[in-house]
């Protein structure tokens, strides 16, 4: 089934077009990483699939609603975690609950069993300023998660984590991922990233920013650091590298 | 944990005794004459020994400095978050909040008496007056410099303007907001006493010192002053408590027990 579709959706600022029309259509439960270099039109794209800004032109849809300017339906985490210094773990994994509702005694359960299941149970009551980026990374994606959107958009959410802390994120969020059945739109600047997570790789470019490839992921998973040196890899690695690359000349 | 309570217990008491000794071996030292300043000792027997004619002197102060605190706290708030979230009265009103400071505080006192009378009101009104800037200045800041990923991270949860502003940019205007109430509260006391200067008809603390001085008791003069100051490092304190009270993840790294919602 078709959760998201994008038709036509442009945006300008000003003089820029930051996102050229451009249509898409994204499979319940599938993850599907899109790459491009900085300033192609990535974010814009998800703050107009999150509501935050209102397309130029063309329609969101989600599961065939259309959405345009409206907010409410994603999940939505990017590089920054924004988690709130005031609260603890517990609290702002119940963050969405408290801006919406109240922040019932499920609620408060159910982040604690998240919490515990992915290796922050002894953090609950900490306060955020105490945790190691990563790990602030995962109560971001937590927070993310108790949302029960089904749509999450995630705008490179470890783009500033070193290589090794990365590696187990990417681990760690396939893990999440399989568990939870969740759809994940996943933007990352790093091709080796986009392959290793997704089952489809979308290639941006820049000004205007536009799609301009959209390979299906043929490895097979579970992933693992051996997936990064298999043929089928490094094939598919190519093929975007010569895309990105070309627009670089 | 003892030794935290030893630094921020201790190292003031010790700068507190340290002045004290300046100040003696300062006037032994230098053979001050007694008319011009006591020892620290004669200072503070003066205060002891008109305690009772003293007390309800210094009564009066802490009313003015705390009403006039609390009315400047609120309408700087009030202030702040208007300025924050109406940009146009914000170009309005924030040259005549920096008009309202650049008035000398004493020329404000004779009108104020004229308007109000000699009540505890015109105190009341200068304590007021030069406690809320810090507090309209700080606020405003703070809200201007929430985090928009933030807000737009609320604006996608679906959260309401009103929600936004309890669970994200009141608590993260804390900080600054408690940096303008700890500015208003050391310059609290000194409104009072201003007010007390020129709007007094009956007993007050500044008219007190006055009379000393002019009785030229110079010991009681010295130790009016350090009463005044007494109240204004205590209210200061106070404002620092409630601060850490309410702040807790500013020094802790997990939270109290206790502390749910
Ligand atoms: N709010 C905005 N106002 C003006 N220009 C913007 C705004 N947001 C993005 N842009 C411009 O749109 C283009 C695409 O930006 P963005 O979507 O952030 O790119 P990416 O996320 O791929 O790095 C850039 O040229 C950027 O400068
Ligand atoms: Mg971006």
């Amino acid at each position: 089934m078709t959760l998201l579709e994008l038709r036509d959706v442009a945006k300008t600022f000003g003089d820029t077009i930051a996102l050229s029309p451009t249509s898409l259509a994204i499979e319940e439960g599938s993850f599907v990483a899109i790459v491009g270099p900085s300033g192609c039109g990535k974010s814009t794209m998800f703050n107009v699939i999150a509501g935050l800004l209102t397309p130029d032109g063309g329609d969101v849809l989600v599961k065939g609603e259309r959405v345009n300017g409206t907010t409410g339906h994603v999940g939505y985490m990017l590089q920054k975690d924004l988690l709130v210094p005031w609260r603890t773990v517990e609290d702002n994994i119940t963050m969405a609950k408290r801006l919406t509702g109240r922040v019932s005694a499920a609620d408060r359960e159910e982040a604690r069993a998240v919490a515990r299941q992915y290796g922050l149970g002894d953090f609950l009551r900490h306060y955020p300023t105490a945790l190691s980026g990563g790990m602030r990374q995962r109560v971001a994606f937590m927070r993310t998660l108790v949302t029960h959107q089904t749509l999450l958009l995630l705008d490179e959410p470890f783009g500033a984590l070193d290589a090794q802390t990365r590696l187990e994120m990417q681990q760690w969020l396939l893990q999440v991922w399989r568990d939870t059945g969740r759809t994940v739109l996943f933007i990352t600047h790093d091709v080796d990233e986009s392959i290793f997570l997704s089952d489809r790789v979308i290639v941006m470019s820049p000004r205007p920013g536009r799609v301009v490839a959209d390979f299906a992921n043929p490895l097979p998973r579970p992933r693992t650091v051996d997936t990064l040196i298999e043929p089928a890899f490094i094939d598919l690695k190519t093929k975007v590298m010569r895309l990105l690359h070309r627009e670089d000349a | 944990m003892t030794r935290k309570i030893l630094r921020n217990v201790g190292v003031p008491i010790l700068s507190f005794v340290l002045l004290l000794l300046v100040w003696q071996w300062i006037v032994v030292g230098f053979h001050v004459a007694s008319y011009i300043a006591p020892r620290p000792r004669q200072a503070f027997l003066a205060v002891t020994q008109n305690w009772s004619a003293l007390w309800p002197l210094i009564l009066g102060t802490i009313r003015e400095t705390v009403y006039g605190f609390f009315v400047g706290a609120a309408l700087g708030l009030s202030l702040g978050v208007i300025m924050a979230k109406v940009p146009v009265l914000q170009r309005i009103v924030y040259p005549v909040l920096v008009l309202s400071q650049a008035v000398p505080i004493i020329a404000l006192a004779a009108p104020l008496v004229l308007i109000l009378g000699f009540s505890v009101t015109p105190k009341v009104v200068i304590v007021a007056w030069i406690v809320f800037f810090p507090v309209t200045v700080n606020v405003l800041d703070g809200l201007t410099h929430v985090d928009k990923d933030l807000l737009n991270l609320a604006r996608v949860y679906g959260a309401s303007r009103w929600r936004t502003f309890i669970h994200i940019e009141i608590p993260a205007t804390a900080t600054p907001l408690f940096s303008g109430l700890k500015i208003g509260a050391t310059y609290a006391v000194t409104g009072a006493i201003i007010g007390e200067l020129a709007a007094s008809d009956g007993a007050s603390l500044a008219l007190y010192q006055e009379h000393a001085n002019a009785n030229l008791n110079t010991a009681a003069v010295y130790g009016t002053t350090m009463v005044m100051t007494a109240i204004g490092i205590t209210w200061f304190l106070l404002v620092v408590g409630v601060e850490v009270f309410a702040t807790p993840w500013q020094r802790r790294t997990v939270a109290r027990r206790w502390r749910r919602r």
